[in-house]
């Protein structure tokens, strides 16, 4: 009983010595002066039942840890059959989903697919980050600016030249790729930590450039009356702003209905999303997605091997950071507003915090993170206030109950047919 | 000229006061970084917690009508480190220490899910304004004439700057010389050596973070005392500053952690005081990623030979 | 959309062929921050907003139709607003008062206008807002553009100073106020020997101070909120510089003394007039003390006059037609507790007072003469 007794102790005084004096004591300022309150009645009690129930807890830590066991998840992997079969399952299961994506929002409410398409930006910026983070095993915090410059570069080229969301797309990826390069190029030769706090810096950098620099960027008031996108010169307006266009319901004929231009944005999003899930599917297999996982696993057998990290790593970069640049071009087409205020650390926090529910890694993980992630708070909205609160938790007790995620990554592999065994 | 040679030595003046306060909170970071090579990245939201503690109870025994001002400030120093210490330890009971071992971005990542938890936990406890106290400490020295320029020293940043230089000195010493010291620094070198000797890891790496959090209440208080306001996203600008002058030091060295910080603070106010204060978080980011370029472990650090 | 406004036109014949109809309801959305850092300031808006209508439903509501507001969170989120805009226009209402941040309002008024949709703000004082030539947006608050000119004109008329700095926060609201402040003054030729932004959220202005100092500036115009102004005055006192500072209704909040202590004594600071203290407003005060609300947040009243006035209107027009609405609102005058208020083409208020105040270390205030 002693053995556990000294600890249970110790444990209990922690407990209410981090409790009691944040929570059991408030700060207030009333009018002009400060003044010290005792939280309510029922705070108090909360915070004694805390420490009792850590005190018990080790007290009988050892009797119990034998009955208290954290469940471990079903794996989507392992509900499907193995083989060519379960190939086949999965094709078929990828085919229903993306029909299905496509149809529902003709069925479905206005603010449903609004909400839908904000969850495909998540969706597109964590499975560019997923190569950064997941594949390649760098940490990059300040990935928020790569998104701020795609969403900058198409605000400002359609603000000052008038060019369309079709031609300034690929311009977007290119210029966040552009910047990928610049910065990954110095900075990739760091190891893992001083990655993290150079990419922090620089995303802060990009951000306060973005505010000072108010003749071109519009500092603090961003840039407002950004054009949505169009399909094939059609505006999804009620009238066109260009005389020489025609809106599309007047091209074909129907009644306007502004709910098409909300459909339109979430088809958008829906094929930009796809594409990117397919191109990274794609690039996984390939010798370069290899050799991402390959550097994150073991960077000395890497370079023995013959590959170049500082190479590797600035792929990968890069890559990671032109999607970002996608993402970017079209929330500022969805969003029709701009300013810094959206770019800020936080923003890359909610990314990373995707990437890490999902499963480093992972693509389906980080899409089901990404959907569970956006529309969770809308869904329960008296807990806006602890969504961050609940972001912080998650990632701490994700690292330490499941850091593979919740659908861990699996990768693509070849088995050798070894006879009798494999039937 | 003796005009802008005035002007020079106050912004000086300035740059230190804040590069003291700067290198106090790295301290945190370079021991934790050089015994179990991490980031502790919830290290700045402790210095806030430390500040809110250091408000309370300030607030609490002026309350009780507690005048002299070295008893006050010797209880909210005292139970700001005892809470901060408390906080340190348990950060690393809870978010790293079932990490250990592993890969090094799962405790990375943690960290930040501790730093943005502990942030948005005060937040809700304590609320997002601004809590402001009055000075306790006010007056100081002024040299030049009023007429042309008139620079100034305040007896809180010469606080500052003594209860900074002390507490570095008493943590070089207790590395250096103390049992406890010698068993961390033992750790630094060699983790799994140390702990077959006999030692143990587990309860030196406990100490390293409540000696770094016991540092960062320190800086807490008096940064508290100096500017009168805490809110709960102190923690962050602060931390990522502070861990900015450790980097820049080169991460696991404690002089480094001094060389950084005031290197940082004065960059800051030089780049306000001859430029513009609009880009001086450009400047001082951009002086990081610049010294990392050339000395990829910082100023005084050492370069780390990879083992396999 | 179509259908709903048929069905709404329905109901009006019927209630003129005399059938007594269950008593039908009007929507108002109303949009602001319930959460986040600056819901005590959504509070406001919502507090007035509620008690207008609570008070038209009292009086036989609107052409015999009840008012009913509903309440959407945007929380300050330029992300979320959009979000909440589409959630509007789903719920078919066709009428909104709000949104508080002007990063908020700026992309939510596009998809209003878009859609139909009658918005006044009571809150948003961003000039860029209305210059778009939108129809359906409107606000019943003073915009930054007036505030700044009327400072500018005390500053020139009543202390003429020698030697002018602008400082501001980098914010919309802050860099905005300070531009137009600095604008108006170098059109008089005021001295002014710096213009600089500070980090909002900085505990640290000494190196600002050391350089205010140097220039032998006497007059400090600060664009932005009280938290950075507090610190700089509460600095400045520390490191001997005594000018005359000056700033805008964001830092007018007793707050400021909280955090400046007596640096804060003598500072100037316009704001719109005190709606709640106004004689002819003292039953609205009463009523909204009952309920124990405060009445004195700036957003309170024009919150207020914003519902009054899209009632008016749908009594003139005799139904909710929002266009027909806003040419109404744009034609005439209409009697509220913010005063007599007419609108502009572009949807501003054609007049907006400030007064000048002259701040106390206790935290009140006085007007100055």
């Amino acid at each position: 009983m002693n053995r556990t007794l000294y600890p249970a102790i110790f444990a209990a005084i922690v407990t209410l010595i981090l409790t009691s004096m944040m929570l059991g004591i408030k700060l207030k300022t009333e009018g002009i002066n400060l003044t010290l309150h005792s939280a309510e009645g029922s705070t108090w009690t909360m915070i004694f039942v805390a420490t009792a129930v850590v005190f018990l807890f080790q007290l009988f830590r050892n009797q119990l840890t034998g009955l208290v066991k954290l469940p471990t998840l079903p794996t989507v992997e392992s509900m499907l059959p193995e083989g060519k079969k379960g190939d086949r399952i999965k094709t078929l299961a990828v085919c229903f989903i993306v029909a299905a994506a496509l149809i529902w929002p003709f069925y479905a409410s206005r603010g449903a697919v609004d909400l839908a398409t904000l969850a495909l930006i998540y969706i597109m910026l964590g499975l560019g980050l997923n190569i950064v983070v997941g594949l390649a095993g760098l940490l990059d915090l300040g990935y928020v600016a790569f998104y701020a410059v795609g969403a900058y570069t198409y605000a400002l080229l359609s603000l000052y030249y008038d060019v369309s969301f079709w031609v300034a797309l690929p311009i977007c990826g290119l210029l966040a790729a552009l910047f990928g390069f610049l910065l990954g190029f110095p900075v990739l030769r760091l190891r893992g930590d001083y990655l993290a706090i150079v990419t922090l810096g620089f995303g802060e950098i990009i951000r306060i450039l973005l505010l000072n620099w108010t003749d071109v960027t519009g500092g603090p008031n961003g840039i407002s009356r950004i054009p949505k996108p169009d399909i094939f010169g059609l505006e999804f307006s009620r009238r066109a702003k260009d005389p020489d266009n025609m809106p599309f319901h007047e091209f074909f004929g129907i009644a306007y209905d502004p709910s098409y231009k909300v459909i339109f944005l979430y088809l958008l999003a829906l094929l930009l999303v796809l594409v990117t899930v397919y191109v990274i599917n794609r690039l996984t297999r390939m010798p370069i997605g290899r050799a991402w996982e390959a550097l994150r696993e073991d960077d000395i057998a890497c370079r023995s091997l013959g590959l170049n990290p500082t190479v590797v790593k600035l792929t990968a970069f890069t890559i990671g950071a032109s999607f970002a640049g996608f993402a970017g071009c079209f929330f500022s087409a969805r969003q029709g507003f701009i300013s810094p205020e959206s770019f800020v650390f936080i923003e890359s926090a909610i990314i990373l915090a995707i990437v890490v529910l999902g499963g480093m890694g992972s693509q389906l993980g980080v899409i089901l993170a990404a959907i569970i992630l956006t529309v969770l708070p809308e869904l329960a909205r008296e807990f806006q206030e602890y969504r961050m609160l609940m972001f912080g938790l998650l990632m701490v007790f994700m690292m330490i109950w499941k850091p593979q995620g919740l659908v861990p990554m699996k990768r693509p592999h070849l088995e050798l047919s070894t006879g009798d065994k494999a039937k | 000229m003796q005009e802008q040679l005035l002007y020079f030595v106050q912004q000086l003046l300035n740059g230190l006061t804040i590069g003291s306060t700067y290198a106090l909170i790295a301290i945190g970071y370079t021991m934790v970084y050089g015994i179990i090579g991490m980031i502790n990245f919830a290290h700045g939201e402790v210095y806030m917690i430390g500040t809110y503690v250091a408000f309370i109870v300030i607030a609490g025994l002026t309350y009780l009508g507690l005048e002299s001002l070295p008893l006050v400030f010797l209880a909210a120093l005292l139970v700001s480190m005892m809470v901060a210490a408390t906080y340190g330890f348990t950060i690393e009971r809870v978010a790293y220490r079932p990490l250990r071992g592993g890969p090094r971005l799962l405790a990375l990542i943690s960290a930040i899910g501790m730093s943005i938890f502990l942030q948005n936990f005060v937040r809700l406890a304590q609320g997002s304004r601004d809590i402001a106290m009055p000075s306790l400490v006010t007056g100081g020295w002024t040299f030049g004439s009023p007429d042309t320029f008139e620079a100034s020293l305040s007896y809180m940043q010469v606080i500052i700057f003594i209860v900074t230089l002390v507490t570095m000195g008493a943590l070089t010493l207790f590395i250096t010389k103390s049992k406890w010291g010698r068993a961390c620094r033992s750790c630094s070198q060699d983790l799994g050596m140390t702990n077959l000797l006999g030692i143990n890891t587990n309860n030196i790496i406990a100490l390293t973070f409540v000696v770094g959090a016991a540092l960062a209440a320190v800086a807490g208080l008096l940064l508290g005392m100096y500017y009168g306001v805490v809110n709960p996203y102190i923690g962050f600008i602060a931390g990522l500053k502070a861990f900015t002058a450790a980097v820049l030091g080169g991460i696991g060295s404690i002089p480094g952690a001094m060389l950084g910080g005031i290197l940082l603070g004065t960059t800051e106010a030089m780049t306000s005081a001859y430029f513009s204060s609009e880009y001086k978080d450009v400047v001082a980011f951009g002086l990081l990623i610049l010294v990392l370029l050339f000395r990829p472990s910082g100023l005084l650090g050492k370069p780390e030979v990879e083992k396999i | 959309m179509n259908f709903k406004k048929t069905l709404l036109g329905l109901g009006i014949s019927t209630m003129m062929l005399g059938a007594t109809m269950a008593q039908a309801e009007i929507k108002v959305a109303l949009a602001g921050p319930v959460t986040g850092p600056v819901a005590q300031y959504g509070d406001m808006q919502f507090i007035g907003a509620k008690m207008a209508i609570e008070q038209i439903n009292k009086n036989g509501g609107v052409n015999g139709e009840k008012l009913v507001g509903v309440v959407y969170d945007d929380a300050c989120d330029p992300k979320q607003a959009t979000a909440v805009a589409n959630k509007i226009v789903n719920d078919g209402i066709q009428m909104v008062v709000g949104h508080l941040c002007s990063s908020s309002t700026e992309p939510a008024s596009d998809i209003y206008e878009d859609e139909g949709i009658l918005m006044i703000t009571a809150a948003s004082t961003s000039p860029s807002i209305t210059e778009k030539g939108y129809q359906l947006v409107f606000r019943t608050i003073g915009l930054d553009s007036l505030q700044g000119p009327f400072a500018a004109n005390h500053i020139i008329n009543s202390i003429k100073p020698q030697r002018v700095a602008v400082i501001h926060d980098k914010q919309q609201y802050g860099e905005g106020l300070a531009t137009s402040v600095k604008g108006e003054l170098d059109k008089a030729g005021v001295n002014i020997v710096m213009f600089e932004g500070v980090t909002s959220g900085d505990k640290d202005f000494s190196a600002l101070i050391g350089k205010l100092k140097k220039e032998n500036v006497d007059f400090v115009y600060y664009g932005g909120y009280h938290p950075e102004l507090g610190l700089i005055l509460r600095q400045s006192k520390e490191k001997g510089f005594d000018a005359q500072f000056m700033g805008p209704e964001g830092v007018g909040n007793p707050d400021i003394t909280a955090i400046a202590g007596e640096a804060s004594e003598g500072l100037l600071v316009t704001l719109p007039n005190s709606f709640d203290q106004d004689p002819k407003n003292a039953a609205l005060v009463d009523a909204f003390k009952a309920k124990n609300e405060d009445p004195s947040g700036a957003f309170v009243f024009p919150a207020y006059s914003a519902v009054q006035i899209m009632a008016d209107s749908i009594e003139a027009v005799g139904e909710v037609d929002t266009y027909k609405m806003a040419e109404h609102m744009r034609a005439n005058n209409f009697a509220t507790p913010t005063g007599e208020l007419a609108f502009d083409a572009k949807g501003d208020l054609k007049e907006f007072s400030f007064v000048v105040y002259n701040w106390h270390k206790d935290g009140s205030k006085t007007a100055v003469k």
